[in-house]
């Protein structure tokens, strides 16, 4: 089986479009989640987001291809242009039959839908874009970024929760071990900063309502935490085999080193609270990578902030690491900038990369009371450490736990 | 309404509802080939034109095999 390099990292997130503003921000511990302002949202519970202000600034997107896309699609367009750009890519140099796009999300494009479904009740059938046919689906920001690109090969689009985009990148991985395609752009996107959208997620229960406090509201395993903060963006990046990048002379950010997701089987929306199906996907994704516990030197970790969530990821850490839980650096950076849902696998595996790369691990803000029986969080402010082999966990309702294993290049 | 006021008409109202430059019409070119016009696009351009002219226009009138010169005309009789 082929190694798979990560060569190319496209980000667009609340604290930053492109690796180097949103690293500024990252490692500097500095929250994006404010108070929405894109629309009237004070009558909900939760009404604070990570919400990206200048998407249009960094756009290369036709004003005729805007009419017809949602913002989930326009996200993954310029994340794939910024991950192709940071790789070296020529795209038009590439066989377009052996390039893939594997992408997740959780929600779909609701802005364009809400909008066009509440044309269709005022205005009737005729209010309707046409464009909306083809706009709202989870599946468009794969067709939209193969149009752009005239890309042809095996691509996914993977919808599973929080976990899609790192279940997209485990595939994508899986798919360019075997050899079957030269190149993927593989990741993420999601614009849940819309009302119906944003009515779903309050709905569903677990949104921190500290409206009064944006920036401390979103605090994973704290003990005042109060729930999760939504936030926008997209995270995609060029995956292509370790000899095809080598023999290329790429910059090779890291190396995936393995890879597994499985489910809890219990409840359609809680998760096993004591991690017994999140520490078996930890010990297959390092059984897959060949890797011993030992060699892990930090956890991204999901932190929902949700107490049944932090608490059963912290038992599936104990359970796989024992005392080394202790002393693995694990951080939540998401804190800062929100849960980018679907996409929120690709943005920590971004961080990852970075933190490895610097050899800085950034902060979980807002941790001021950890559990003193928790793990060796990394909090308030950014830390010095060496990283060669990381482990970065997400996780879904309906019980979905992945996790994927990365490895410096040697 | 005269000739050149009805093509400025359709020609800000394609403008407007496809995101294309003026500079970009063609008045003699076939929409699908000189725009690439797609049928979601054309269902677009044709209830803006039945609003523009505040007359029922279907998509079996104007197509995207019509060139602007033809909306034209299609578009000149129907007011008449």
């Amino acid at each position: 089986m082929e190694k798979i390099a990560i060569t190319g990292l496209g980000v667009v997130a609340p604290s930053g479009i492109g690796k180097r503003q949103f690293w500024a921000n990252i490692k500097a511990g500095r929250s994006f989640v404010k108070e929405i302002t894109r629309f009237d949202s004070s009558k909900y519970p939760s009404h604070i987001a990570g919400q990206i202000e200048e998407l249009e600034k960094y756009s290369h997107v036709s004003e005729r291809l805007l009419k017809k896309i949602d913002a989930f699609s326009h996200m993954a367009l310029i994340a794939s242009e910024l991950a192709l750009k940071d790789a070296g890519i020529d795209i038009a140099k590439e066989d377009p039959n052996l390039v893939g796009i594997f992408l997740g999300n959780a929600l779909g494009g609701w802005l364009y839908a809400e909008t066009e479904l509440r044309d269709m009740y005022i205005e009737g059938r005729d209010g309707v874009s046409p464009y909306m046919a083809s706009a709202w689906f989870p599946a468009a920001p794969q067709g939209q970024v193969s149009i752009y690109y005239g890309i042809k090969g095996f691509s996914k689009t993977i919808v599973a929760d929080r976990a899609s985009s790192l279940e997209a990148i485990g595939y994508a991985n899986k798919t360019l071990s075997k050899g079957k395609l030269n190149m993927i752009l593989a990741g993420g996107m999601e614009a849940p900063v819309t009302p119906y959208a944003l009515l779903c997620c309050n709905t569903y229960g677990g949104l921190s309502e500290n409206n009064q406090n944006p920036p401390g509201a979103y605090r994973p395993f704290d003990k005042e935490k109060s729930g999760f903060v939504i936030g926008e963006g997209a995270g995609i990046m060029v995956l292509e085999s370790l000899a095809r990048a080598t023999k290329r002379g790429a910059d090779i950010n890291a190396v995936i080193s393995g890879y597994a997701s499985n489910c809890d089987g219990q409840n359609r929306i809680t998760p096993d609270a004591k991690g017994v199906q999140l520490a078996r996907a930890i010990k297959t994704a390092l059984i897959n990578a060949k890797a011993n516990p030992k060699d892990i030197d930090y956890i991204s970790l999901d932190g929902l902030a949700i107490d049944i969530w932090d608490k059963g990821e912290t038992a599936a850490i104990k359970e796989v690491f024992g005392k080394r839980s202790k002393d693995i650096p694990a951080s939540c950076p998401k804190s800062m900038f929100g849960n980018l849902l679907g996409a929120s696998g690709a943005i920590d595996l971004i961080i990852t990369i970075l933190a490895m790369q610097n050899s800085l691990i950034p902060p979980t803000i807002n941790l001021d009371n950890p559990d003193p029986d928790g793990l060796n969080y990394i909090k308030k402010e950014a830390s010095e450490h060496k990283i060669n082999k990381a482990l970065i966990i997400s996780r879904g309702r309906g019980g979905i736990n992945s996790a994927l294993i990365i490895e410096k290049n040697k | 309404m005269e000739t050149a006021e009805i093509q400025q008409k359709i020609n800000d109202t394609i403008v407007k509802s496809l995101g294309v430059k003026p500079e970009e019409l063609k008045p003699e070119g076939k929409l699908y080939d000189s725009l690439g016009v797609d049928s979601t696009e054309m269902v677009e351009v044709v209830i803006a034109l039945s609003k523009a002219f505040d007359t029922q226009i279907s998509a079996k009138e104007v197509t995207k095999l019509n060139s602007i010169n033809e909306i034209v005309s299609i578009i000149r009789s129907k007011l008449s």
